[in-house]
């Protein structure tokens, strides 16, 4: 029943917010808020007393019922996500345009998340999944900056590829295991009858490259990323916050839970090209990043060059690196809604994000002090400074992935140390400086609008102290599904043919 | 915008009007007006800081003569800012009824405000040491820091630096020296074996007696100006210059000496029989040395002659408060921050408000007022020039075109010097600059 | 014929200027040898500086006499002599420019009646009082 209600909270307050009377922004948003912070709350119940799992018949004929489940893989992605919309809510400006609109849609995207992730069906996780697009488009389409038309039909073109993609692999792991196999009932989509049915090798080769290249948009991976850069620039930050934190681990939960967990083999197959992509994901991204001559373009890039960090972790499956892969998905929602929280205020409150156009923004009297330490202490939390969020998260990931893949480590940990060089280059452009004073007209943050930025803070440094909030959650379940071993020699040793002396004498 | 001078406008000009950059702020001075543009709202925020400046300026000017001819070369004088009951109550020869020109027609003492001050300062009733070491008192550095200024840039007209270097001096300094460290072989000992050293240190004080005195007649003059803009006399802008510059032509002849009190005696370093005036050897130089050049914020520019960064030609320098970006880390000479610290305490209530409905109202009151100070600069600069062209040149009205062009070459060659980037002349032109 | 100051004195129209070289002791100068050109400001050009100029200058002998040096030349010039060079040495020291030959000016001031010879020198009336610098 938990688990009905965890989306049955966004769905009523999405729809009760579009009947409320028009002309009162603040309640909204508040309304809004509390519909959040009411399933975040929820969520941390479900933490502390795991509900069993539900199932609701739905569509039998279709293979589609509604099953919800948590493990340790889904529930902090459960609570990021609830979470992450609480604090996107409150990141919004007061006196939002049309805001039943806005909030509701905020909601709905909420609500195709947070299904994805409690799904146990798969055609159910793709209906989630799908249900995702249309609010996060319209996010950017109506209240995106100057070039949000252009950005929004991309993101749609992007994002209708990657359902279609994750539909025909869906479909097809479900008719060529199941039906195959020959049984006259209609195949069952849910995860447990997915993974009792494998599928031949060549089938898996094909499902699984469907599933990668809708996953591979989503989160995104170079060379799948067109879409990204100019969605995270045009849409309104506090969207971002949301789309950056949130959406992308759609990707990054989906590639877990179908690649490395339900078709294991073709995973294996396809890891080192898909270590490769990550690798090169994150060198282009930390690049275009110190080239970025925009904030929000620059963090677009510094996100995808994480996100190549995290499916180095998955391609490499170890039990440290899935562990990795889990806490650089939680650690980088957290930062990247931090770093997006930040750049909406100085958006919201100097009218500009273009990099050339800002300078001095530390200045005590006149400038944003407090939302620019924040974000200092954001750029670190990117650049993997020990102490913060970051750094557990890389650790993990370099050290599980470095056995494996070497190489693709080795270019990942220099597109690593890059991330320090756009931090700093940022901030000093941005941070230090010279307040152009005929410019610096804007009033200074009050604390309602720093709160989303600093429950972050707190968040993101709680987490680089005690890198367990990370990695706790989800040690079984990772241990569980890894699929190669951690220490170098017992992997040789497990892939070398069995020898005659290697078994003992009967 | 308003002029003094009725009959403008309905004649055809005698020359040919200016090409130069600032030529509506040339055309504004010929017409007998100031750099800074005829609004009330000027009006209000020059008279208010005025009087804001005059307060603390009443200090400096009284300590600065203490230093000088009382401290003197007290080799640890951690107490040159405990001033005495003497200097406190010394009369202002241009304030209160024993004046022979009288400016102010307040008290010749310590103005009240300033007294009060003292008393409490920001924290509260404190023995005076503890308000010292708190730095809960009124930024004196700031005075001594204008007062190296002089003494570095030097050579800015007049005949004080001269005299400086001249035996006559030379010899009256040694006097004093010998007198103040009668009895003490090791101080004298060291000026047997290092003579330029003390004769430095009475330079600077003479340089710092300079000053108390420049200030002194300052400090009136402000007074005086925030009495009447409250009594409803002073009306434009024009009218606040003019009385600046008609104050600058009274005192002109003030006398500017440097005499010294060892134990009672009084010692003549300079003497009132050099001749040395306000005017000529005073207010100008002051004037060059702190609001045109002064030098750059310790730690922003390299003095190292191969980096480049400050001007090779002293005359050059561009760091005064004409020039000055006025954020507390900004880039003017003369650290900003101490006197705009000073005229926070002492600011009337219309600029409290006027401060309170801008920008960041409460909180940025240190840069709303550290401009309105620049701007009031800019009025004093304005007055400066106005009687240097009355002194050297010809009236505003002179009916001889070669005059009035002679005029004109004069205002251009002023305004030459706010062609540079920093110059802050275009940016008070406009009322958003706060 | 007279000397400087005596046909001052008589001019009439030179008050301000004998009591500023009395106040300034200079008078015992003026009264010598020479010789001297003297350019001489008129009443009128002492009341046009602003008000409490004078009287600062007054109270303050040396003082006085430093902007009074600065109208006398040291020998005899008149006014052909004058304006072949384009400035002169003032005894304050500050030279002294001439600006124009017709009409003849000196520094700021315009030379109203020129070449007024006097026992010890000569003197040309003024209508400005001229400052060094």
């Amino acid at each position: 029943m938990t688990l009905l209600l965890l989306l049955l909270i966004p769905l009523g307050a999405g729809l009760l917010l579009t009947v409320l009377p028009e002309g009162r922004p603040p309640l909204i948003r508040a309304g809004a808020a509390a519909a959040a912070i009411a399933q975040l709350a929820l969520g941390v119940l479900a933490w502390r007393q795991p509900p069993a799992a539900f199932t609701l018949s739905w569509l039998p004929r279709l293979g589609l019922s509604l099953e919800l489940g948590l493990d340790g893989l889904s529930l902090p992605l459960v609570l990021l996500t609830a979470l992450l919309t609480a604090l996107a809510v409150l990141a919004s400006p007061a006196d939002q345009g049309r805001p039943r609109l806005y909030f509701a849609l905020m909601l709905a995207t909420n609500l195709g998340v947070v299904g994805a992730f409690l799904a146990r069906n798969a055609l159910l996780f793709v209906l989630a999944f799908e249900l995702v697009l249309i609010p996060t488009t319209l996010l950017v389409a109506i209240w995106g900056g100057e070039r949000r038309a252009a950005a929004a039909v991309r993101f749609l073109l992007f994002g209708a590829v990657s359902g279609l993609s994750l539909l025909a692999g869906v479909l097809a792991f479900g008719w060529f295991g199941q039906g195959a196999a020959g049984s006259g009932s209609a195949v069952d989509f849910s995860y447990g009858a997915l993974a009792a049915t494998p599928l031949p090798a060549s089938a898996q080769l094909w499902v699984l490259a469907l599933l990668v290249l809708g996953f591979g948009i989503k989160l995104p991976v170079v060379p799948l990323h067109g879409w990204q850069p100019i969605s995270y620039a045009e849409a309104p930050p506090p969207v971002v916050m949301l789309l950056g934190g949130v959406v992308s681990k759609l990707g990054a939960y989906g590639l877990l839970r179908f690649g490395v967990e339900l078709l294991p083999d073709a995973w294996l197959a396809f890891s080192p090209w898909i270590a490769a992509a990550g690798a090169v994901s994150a060198v282009y991204g930390a690049l275009n990043a110190i080239a970025a001559t925009d904030i929000r373009r620059l963090m677009a890039y510094s996100s995808l060059g994480h996100m190549g960090l995290l499916v180095l972790a998955l391609a490499a499956a170890t039990p440290l690196s899935l562990q990795g892969a889990v806490a650089q998905v939680l650690a980088h929602g957290l930062i990247v809604a931090l770093l997006f929280a930040c750049v909406g205020l100085i958006q919201r409150k100097t009218g500009t994000t273009v990099i050339a156009e800002l300078s001095g923004l530390m200045n005590p009297i006149r400038g944003l002090p407090f939302t620019m330490g924040l974000m200092l202490l954001a750029l670190m939390a990117a650049a993997g400074i020990p102490g913060l969020a970051g750094f557990p998260a890389e650790l993990m990931v370099f050290e599980g992935s470095w056995t494996v893949f070497p190489r693709a480590t080795l270019i990942c940990l220099v597109a690593s140390g890059f991330t320090a060089v756009y931090a700093v280059r940022l901030f000093n452009r941005v941070g230090f400086g010279r307040l152009d004073n005929s410019r610096a007209d804007w009033q200074s943050t009050r604390w309602g609008e720093r709160f989303p930025a600093l429950a972050l803070t707190l968040l993101v440094v709680l987490a680089g102290i005690w890198p367990s909030g990370l990695t706790g959650w989800s040690e079984l379940s990772t241990a569980a599904i890894a699929l190669r071993h951690s220490d170098p020699v017992v992997q040789q040793l497990a892939l070398l043919p069995p020898s005659a002396s290697s078994s003992l004498p009967a | 915008m308003t002029t003094t001078t009725p009959a403008a406008g309905t004649r055809t000009p005698l020359i040919p009007p200016s090409m130069h950059r600032y030529a509506e702020v040339i055309h504004r001075l010929e017409a007998g007006g100031s750099m800074l543009p005829d609004t009330p709202e000027n009006l209000q925020q020059i008279i208010g800081i005025y009087k804001a400046y005059a307060v603390p300026m009443d200090f400096y000017w009284r300590d600065l003569l203490y230093i000088a001819e009382q401290v003197f070369l007290n080799p640890l004088p951690a107490f040159k800012y405990f001033i005495s009951q003497e200097y406190l109550d010394r009369p202002n020869s241009y304030a209160g009824d024993q004046s022979q020109l009288r400016i102010w027609r307040g008290t010749e003492k310590a103005h009240p405000e300033l007294l009060a001050f003292m008393e409490r300062g920001e924290t509260g009733r404190m023995p005076k040491l503890l308000h010292h070491l708190w730095h809960d008192r009124v930024n004196m550095e700031f005075a001594e820091a204008c007062m190296r200024a002089m003494l570095w840039h030097q050579g800015m007209g007049g005949r004080f630096n001269d005299y400086l270097e001249s035996d006559a001096y030379r010899a009256n300094a040694d006097r004093a020296i010998k007198a103040y460290f009668k009895g003490n072989p090791l101080m004298l000992g060291l000026h047997a074996l290092f003579p330029e050293m003390f004769l430095e240190q009475v330079k600077q004080l003479s340089y710092t007696a300079n000053l108390g005195l420049f200030w002194e007649v300052m400090a009136p003059v402000f007074f005086e100006m925030s009495d009447l803009y409250d009594e409803g006399k002073l009306t434009s802008v024009p009218q606040a210059m003019d009385f600046l510059v008609n104050g600058i032509f009274a005192v002109a002849g003030r006398p500017i000496y440097h005499h010294v009190f060892i134990r009672g005696e009084c010692f003549e370093i300079i003497p009132k029989s050099e001749g040395f005036t306000w005017l000529y050897e005073a207010a100008l130089p002051y004037v060059e040395a702190v609001f045109y050049r002064t030098s750059p914020f310790r730690g922003t520019k390299s003095y190292n002659a191969q980096a480049g960064q400050v001007p090779a030609d002293q005359a050059d320098f561009h760091y005064g408060i004409l020039y000055a970006d006025v954020f507390p880390v900004g880039s003017a000479g003369i650290p900003p921050t101490l006197l705009m610290q000073d005229m926070l305490h002492f600011l009337p209530p219309y600029l409290q408000e006027m401060y309170k409905t801008h920008k960041r109202g409460e909180e940025d009151q240190l840069v709303q007022l550290g401009i309105t100070f620049q701007r009031s600069m800019y009025n004093v600069t304005s007055a400066v020039i106005q009687a240097l062209r009355c002194a050297l040149l010809y009236p505003l009205d002179d009916p001889d075109p070669k005059h009035r062009l002679a005029n004109r070459q004069f205002f251009e060659a002023q305004m030459d010097r706010f062609l540079r980037p920093e110059a802050r002349l275009a940016d008070i032109q406009s009322q958003d600059y706060r | 014929m007279a000397t400087i100051l005596e046909t001052a004195a008589a001019a009439g129209c030179f008050n301000t200027l004998l009591a500023a070289v009395d106040a300034a002791g200079l008078r015992g100068a003026l009264e010598g040898p020479g010789p001297f050109t003297v350019l001489a400001p008129v009443d009128d050009a002492f009341a046009a500086l602003p008000p409490g100029t004078v009287q600062t200058l007054v109270d303050n002998p040396p003082q006085l006499a430093r902007i009074l040096k600065y109208h006398v030349i040291a020998g005899a010039h008149n006014r052909e002599a004058l304006c072949a060079q384009s400035d002169w040495a003032s005894l304050e020291g500050a030279p002294i420019p001439i600006r124009s030959t017709d009409p003849f000016e000196v520094k700021n001031a315009t030379v109203v009646n020129a070449d007024v010879v006097c026992d010890n020198g000569v003197v040309h009336v003024i209508n400005r009082v001229i400052l060094p610098g």
